[in-house]
């Protein structure tokens, strides 16, 4: 008997009980769809933290001057400006150091025309878009010579350009932040969450120049409120950090025996433990799934034990008419292959149909990869031969006399 | 045996055993039966329940093999052979009608005859050729797409007729073909295979309990005990039967005529 017929003798077995075989493919397709879905949900999580860590910027940390005891009483962080111009200058010079910033922030009114809105203003350097992956929707980004000169020029947030000038152009308008006229060089293309100031939309840009003598009071003439550093690769993030605290203890002379008077906090950190935590739960989901699939395949061996019961007079006349024992183990065998072949199928579409839906909510991306579809395709065939090998080989044992004895 | 038409030994038993075995308790079945059957023969083999009949037919149709024993089919030791030789040399030498017909539910009627053509790995094509081919001569071509349940009786006992011709076997091997049928259909089963014998040669063994049937045979094998009783002419068999009984009397009349008993 050829492989086609032993197939085509598989389909009609099924149709002939085909409210048993739809029970017993809900099973399977439950497995299937959950393995596929955890997959894509895993996959989900996985884009989405990749695309908040472009948007951070990668393999960054944020040197800030650390709260320190005044008269036994600790004080707000960034109470007390130690970092400097320089600190950031020299941290730029280190050889596993990408680039560093260094940043002056600040809340201001930002008006045009009638218009006006409460933003916060970052004061850096160029060096600040290139770490952290800042793209230009219009116009330019700030210059080294803005920064040297002072310029009153700004680069807005999309969020910013949006509030103030509808659809209007608003490179080369004049804006005023905190009463003061800036002329708007650019405006930013990034959207989303960043680690120093909420939506990276919202921000208003100046050269930290400026913003010391326009916008913001600072202690000492060079202070600044925290560096932005970005190492060369993920790899040596750890090797930046020790380089940065050996660098900065060194500049403010603190003696081996005192603590830090700043702190680095390491974002590369953060974007590890959220990706080992996606990891996690892409393993976890992948087991709940395995799971349900593997109740599926005990329901196929189960009603595969009683087809082969029911059957034993056929299997019986199968034999007496020259079906081998290996014949009647493959009739069963791809039965349950079948069944859970066509499960996988409906499974997938229903994955698929499902994941689509919950796209279209747009809180969530999913998309079914060619992965999760060949794993659970591989899976459903793995299930099918594993369970329903054992009824198989029961049939292949029968005795033909005592088969057709059977009733 | 005057009218044989070759010399070959198509089947033969020597000294064959078959015990069964529950908790190691040996059951013994045969002991020790001798037969031989050349090919064109037409045979019935009678007996009463628990002669060993059913066994004895097994055993010639290979479904199962002696406890000891010789028994060679068509040239092939049969003793030595494994499940799957013994399954290949069934569809390959053997055509069943059974009792119960024993047709394969959800396959139309065309399908079942053919199927013993797939399991000879003959092509899905060829096979529905020769079943339709084998379907005419049983006169059931108008029935080819219907479903066995959905014919009578001697209908389906017919179809069963073209399934076991199908592959064209050296041996039919006939258990109580006409147990399920009325006396009219039983008889035009009965002719049909008798003209299989006298116009090709069919070799054919027949199991049955009923004199009248065992009547169309040529050659009458009584099993008494797990042992041959008689092995001759039919005619003559069937007289010393019918003469036991009347020797016998009137009580013992129904265990020899045990109508609807299982074989």
């Amino acid at each position: 008997m050829t492989f086609f017929q032993v197939w085509a003798e598989s389909f009609r077995a099924m149709l002939a009980n085909p409210m048993r075989t739809m029970l017993t493919m809900l099973g399977i397709i439950i497995g299937i769809a959950s393995v596929v879905l955890m997959l894509a949900v895993g996959d989900g999580i996985k884009a989405f933290i990749n695309k908040q860590l472009a948007v951070l910027g990668s393999n960054l940390v944020l040197v800030q001057a650390d709260s320190r005891k005044a008269v036994g009483a600790r004080l707000k962080t960034g109470t007390v400006q130690t970092m400097t111009i320089d600190d950031a200058e020299a941290i730029n010079r280190l050889p596993s150091v990408q680039g560093a910033a260094p940043m002056l922030t600040t809340f201001s009114q930002i008006s045009f025309g009638n218009d006006n809105s409460n933003n916060q203003v970052q004061g850096t350097t160029p060096t600040a878009f290139a770490i952290r992956n800042l793209r230009m929707a219009k116009g330019i980004a700030l210059s080294d010579v803005d920064v040297a000169s002072a310029a009153r020029v700004a680069v807005l947030g999309k969020k910013v350009a949006e509030q103030l000038f509808y659809k209007a152009d608003p490179i080369n308008q004049r804006i005023r932040i905190d009463n003061q006229s800036f002329q708007v060089i650019g405006v930013l293309d990034n959207e989303g969450q960043s680690f120093d100031a909420g939506d990276i939309g919202e921000v208003v840009m100046v050269p930290i120049s400026t913003a010391r003598v326009a916008l913001i009071r600072t202690p000492t003439p060079r202070s600044v409120q925290y560096i932005i550093a970005q190492s060369r690769s993920a790899e040596t993030l750890n090797d930046m950090v020790a380089d940065i605290t050996d660098l900065v203890r060194d500049r403010h002379r603190i003696r081996a025996d005192d603590q830090d008077d700043f702190r680095v906090v390491n974002f590369g950190e953060f974007a590890k433990s959220a990706e080992a935590i996606a990891a996690g739960l892409s393993i976890a989901l992948g087991f709940i799934g395995a799971v349900a699939l593997v109740v599926g395949g005990i329901g196929i061996m189960n009603i595969m034990l009683v087809s082969v019961t029911e059957r034993t007079r056929e299997i019986g006349i199968r034999m007496a008419i020259g079906a081998r024992p290996s014949d009647v183990l493959w009739q069963f065998l791809i039965e349950a292959v079948s069944i859970c072949l066509v499960s996988g199928v409906i499974g997938i579409s229903l994955s698929g149909a499902l994941a689509a839906a919950i796209s279209a909510t747009g809180k969530f991306d999913m998309a079914i990869g060619l992965k999760a579809v060949v794993i659970a395709t591989v899976f459903s065939c793995a299930v099918g031969v594993f369970f329903g090998f054992y009824p198989a080989r029961r049939a292949s044992k029968l005795q033909p006399v005592e088969c057709l004895r059977h009733e | 045996m005057p009218d044989m038409p070759t010399n070959d030994a198509l089947v033969q038993l020597t000294g064959v055993r078959k015990s069964y075995f529950s908790n190691r308790i040996e059951t013994p079945v045969l002991h020790g039966i001798d037969f031989t059957m050349r090919q064109g023969d037409f045979v019935a083999i009678m007996g009463q329940s628990g002669s060993g009949k059913s066994t004895l037919m097994n055993i010639l149709g290979c479904l199962d093999t002696p406890t000891s024993g010789q028994h060679t089919l068509a040239g092939h030791t049969v003793n030595t052979l494994s499940r799957a030789e013994l399954a290949v040399l069934r569809n390959r030498t053997i055509g069943f009608v059974f009792q119960s017909f024993n047709l394969l539910k959800r396959m139309s009627v065309l399908d079942n005859v053919a199927l013993p053509l797939l399991y000879g790995n003959v092509s899905r094509a060829d096979a529905r050729k020769r079943a339709e081919v084998q379907l005419a001569k049983v006169g059931l071509s108008a029935l080819a797409k219907r479903q066995p349940n959905q014919l009578s009786g001697g209908q389906q006992q017919r179809v069963a007729i073209a399934r076991a011709l199908v592959a064209d076997p050296t041996l039919i091997l006939a258990d109580e073909p006409t147990g399920n049928l009325d006396t009219h259909t039983s008889n035009d089963i009965m002719n049909t295979l008798t003209e299989l014998n006298r116009d090709r040669g069919q070799s054919i063994i027949l199991v049955t309990h009923e004199p009248d049937i065992a009547a169309y045979a040529k050659r009458l094998v009584r099993l008494k005990d797990g042992l041959v009783l008689y092995d001759g002419p039919v005619r003559e068999g069937l007289h010393q039967l019918q003469s036991e009984s009347h020797e016998i009397g009137a009580q013992d009349a129904g265990s020899i005529h045990p109508q609807g008993a299982a074989t």
